[in-house]
């Protein structure tokens, strides 16, 4: 027995150590992550392979790959869809010793992917035009909101969101959530930065998104936009914090390798790069917030298990059924 | 007018027939693999979509948004194609038959569009325009983005008419309209409307600029579908909307071309009819071929260069030449594949359609409506299954083909049906092998139509994105995905120099395709038989 378990951890050494290069598909674009993959390559000499493109669609290809998927590491933005991989059964459980340190709600129940990364649901809004500030979602389908709110259906925060919804308040709800919504007249985009986007030209006033796009699109502009994030009341489901996540391939024979490299965006001087660099929450206990936010635990976020909002089976058919997909 | 080739009727003698038919053999299990090939987004389709129940995929197909969403489709694809028709023959006819200063380097602007990327045209008009957006934003971008393909065609069609029957009407009273609707539109109407067809089914199929310009139509369901959901089979079912609606396209493509003259009539003589010198055409075709060009390639050349200069971000210039070099070599295989793929087909379809041919022809082509992201999906199924010949640069040209085929195939048939029968025939009773009479009588005939097939194909694509973001190999970067990569209208700027070296890299080829050196280049001098009229 104990022969056994020596030999087992001989040979994952021994992988550790011959391999030279490893495929990562990354959903997070290569603008915010490339420069943490090259102190990580610069650091082990392992080269890393990554195949950027949209967490979706990346996990459709890796969901159509199947066992044949060349991925060792599926790096996602997103938790929605780590949970469809893990459900297809194409991730190894990771063991207790990986992201430790990482808190047990940003982890899924079976250990197949964890949280690198938080992100809080808020709104974004143009100071000038919007005075009444909405404290709960549901106040969004009142008229003094009407043809001012964007949303983006098809991103995937936004539909976690969505099934957060579902979970606690049923789909009649939602349904009819979503309902008021069209009624109100709501703008729909592409992406949460489209909607930062067009509330700075002035087009919508308001608009579902994740926290950090204003700073993304302020950025991208190269200056300052008429454009703050707020937060809905206290437990407010429209506060709900997300997370970027990391899951390892079954089929990958570099098991160890990977495990390393999520260890590597977990540690806390990759947490703290992180907040500083693409204004993201870290995920460790008592670690600082993104310039001018609360930490996590004073968000307001609502109690509710992430791991519940996996499925987004549910929410998807929901979307479909009203049209917004 | 026409005369029957001598040699359809006189039998040819038996051993050839033998050897003939050998040849045929070849040809036909050539074209059944080709067939299946072109299968393959198909059936992988009716896999997925068969994993729904059935009365789900009932109430997806007859839910409100996805008929709002054939609507807005249909409606686009009506709009951009009648824009086409009215303006790209007008150009064409402009260019054929009008004087005009520096008339033949004219043809240059009006196919350049074909080089820029609908989603680039987009990203500069929105530049320009910043409340640029919606349906008739996407109707003229779809519209200035595809108007080429139907210049290209009239002009072939124009090209191909004896210039003596418009003299020969005039002479007998009629005027220029009446001359043009009864002499030559019927002669051009199976070149106008497969051009048409192309156009339509770009419009189907382009998700660049309807996506940017929130105009949702089947594509953008079925890209969407893909990208929100991890529900491929409602995906799947909505594709066969669009397959049907690309379906109904290609039976009115069909009955055109049933109706239309002699289109593959061989001009017999050079004779050209006098270029038509009256003020008010010229003025009118000048005024139509400057608007033209300014919205479609001065704009947004202006607008690519001062991104150019403007950017702030130091470009990188390694990354740039490796983009540009594996574009133009992915693309150029892909090209290749496409022209080996099309050419068992092409022959048989010229020798005369068959059921088992038009079929074939027909799948290849609303294949070609197909979104790439499904082409894409269906080679990522398959191809992992390949092993190492999953992620490389030739699976990529290899889809590349596929979506691309039916252009190739169209150009290919309708130029080898311009070989008059008569020729092949007596080529072959005087004893050449079928090898030879390809080579020596039918190449020099049908090769300048079938390259222009095959650089459309290397054209469309360099700019190809959704099916190149799946295929490609690891860390792999073409223009197209690296102008992609950028993302957002806002990073237009860093995006800029690979959407300029794109549209100049393009540029040459599509040179190449308007050949204003050659004009009058005709696969007709050599004119051996007679003319021939293909039934």
């Amino acid at each position: 027995m104990l022969g056994l378990v020596t030999s087992c951890s001989t040979s994952t050494n021994e992988q550790a150590t011959n391999v030279t290069e490893m495929t990562i598909y990354s959903g997070r674009s290569e603008e915010f992550i490339a420069p943490f993959f090259a102190d990580w390559q610069a650091a082990t000499g392992i080269k890393l392979n990554v195949r950027y493109g949209d967490s979706a669609e990346l996990s459709a290809q890796i969901l159509e790959e199947g066992s044949n998927s060349p991925a060792d590491l599926f790096l996602s933005q997103d938790a929605g869809s780590l949970g469809a991989i893990s459900q297809a059964g194409l991730f190894t459980t990771l063991p207790s010793d990986v992201a430790a340190d990482i808190p047990a709600a940003y982890v899924a129940a079976n250990r197949e992917w964890v949280g690198i990364t938080g992100r809080a649901r808020v709104f974004a809004y143009a100071p000038v035009r919007v005075k009444t500030l909405p404290a709960s979602v549901t106040d969004l389908t009142k008229s003094i909101y009407k043809n001012q709110i964007g949303i983006a259906p098809t991103n995937a925060s936004f539909q976690a969101f969505l099934a957060a919804l579902i979970e606690n308040k049923g789909s009649g709800f939602a349904k009819t959530w979503l309902e008021g919504l069209q009624a109100n007249g709501v703008k729909i985009y592409l992406k949460n930065s489209a909607i930062v986007e067009a509330i700075d030209k002035g087009e919508i006033s308001l608009g579902l998104v994740n926290h950090y796009y204003i700073w993304e699109v302020s950025e991208s502009l190269g200056r300052a936009i008429n454009v703050k994030n707020g937060f809905f009341a206290p437990s407010d489901l429209g506060n709900l914090i997300n997370v970027s996540g990391a899951g390892v391939l079954q089929t990958s024979a570099k098991q160890k390798t990977a495990q390393d490299l999520i260890n590597y965006l977990t540690s806390p001087a990759a947490q703290q790069k992180f907040v500083t660099d693409t204004h993201e929450y870290s995920l460790l206990d008592g670690a600082l917030p993104p310039t001018d936010l609360p930490t996590l635990d004073k968000i307001g976020a609502p109690s509710l298990d992430l791991k519940n909002l996996s499925n987004i089976k549910a929410t998807q058919d929901l979307l479909i059924q009203v049209g917004l997909l | 007018m026409l005369t029957t080739s001598p040699a359809r009727i006189a039998e040819p003698p038996s051993s050839h027939t033998q050897s003939q038919r050998g040849w045929r053999a070849v040809l036909l299990t050539s074209v059944g693999a080709v067939a299946g090939i072109s299968m393959i987004p198909f059936v992988y389709l009716l896999v997925r979509a068969s994993d729904k129940p059935f009365d789900e995929i009932v109430q997806l197909l007859l839910r409100q948004k996805t008929l709002e969403v054939l609507a807005t489709t249909a409606t686009l694809v009506i709009c951009v194609v009648a824009i086409n028709l009215v303006l790209g023959i007008a150009i064409a006819s402009g260019l054929h038959f009008v004087h005009l200063p520096f008339r033949r380097l004219l043809v240059i602007p009006m196919v350049l569009p074909l080089a820029i990327p609908s989603y680039v045209f987009t990203y500069t008009w929105v530049a320009l325009i910043p409340s640029f957006s919606g349906f008739a934003a996407a109707v003229f971008i779809l519209s200035i983005s595809t108007i080429p393909y139907i210049i290209l065609a009239t002009l072939a069609g124009l090209r191909s008419i004896d210039g003596s029957q418009i003299e020969v009407a005039r002479s007998l009273g009629l005027n220029l309209p009446q001359t043009f609707l009864r002499v030559v539109f019927p002669q051009i109407r199976g070149h106008v409307s497969a051009g048409a067809l192309l156009a339509g089914l770009y419009t189907m199929s382009d998700f660049g600029a309807v996506s940017l310009l929130n105009v949702e139509t089947l594509t953008v369901s079925i890209q969407n579908m893909y990208r929100a959901s991890y529900d491929r089979s409602a995906a799947a079912v909505i594709s066969f909307v669009l397959i049907a609606f690309s379906i109904l396209f290609v039976l009115a493509d069909e009955s055109i071309k049933g109706k239309s003259t002699q289109s593959q009539l061989l001009k017999s003589t050079s004779f050209k009819s006098p270029l038509i010198r009256k003020k008010y055409l010229r003025f009118g075709t000048t005024s139509i071929i400057t608007a033209f060009a300014l919205v479609a390639v001065i704009l947004p050349f202006y607008v690519l260069l001062t991104r150019f200069f403007s950017n702030p971000v130091a470009i990188d210039w390694t990354s740039l030449a490796t983009a540009t070099i594996s574009t133009v070599s992915v693309a150029a295989l892909g090209a290749i594949i496409a022209l080996v793929l099309s050419a068992p087909l092409g022959l048989l379809l010229s020798a005369g359609a068959s059921r088992f041919t038009t079929v074939t022809n027909k799948i290849v082509v609303i294949a070609h409506a197909l979104p790439g992201v499904v082409v894409g999906l269906a080679l990522v199924s398959i191809g992992s299954k390949l092993g190492a010949l999953y992620q490389t640069t030739f699976l990529l040209a290899f889809a590349y083909a596929i979506l691309f085929l039916a252009k190739s195939v169209t150009s290919m048939s309708s130029s080898l049906a311009r070989v008059p029968d008569g020729v092949k025939d007596v080529a072959a009773t005087l004893g050449m092998n079928p090898w030879a009479v390809v080579k020596k009588v039918i190449a020099p005939i049908a090769a300048p139509g079938i390259g222009i097939g095959t650089i459309l194909v290397f054209l469309t694509a360099m700019k190809e994105l959704p099916a190149t973001l799946m295929l490609r190999p690891t860390g792999f970067e073409t223009l197209a995905t690296q102008i992609w990569s950028s993302g957002s209208i806002n990073r237009f700027n860093e995006a800029a120099p690979y959407a300029l070296i794109l549209v100049l890299v393009a540029a040459i080829p599509t040179f190449l395709i308007s050949r204003p050196d050659k004009e009058d280049h005709s696969y007709l001098q050599e004119s051996t038989g007679g003319p021939s009229e293909r039934t």
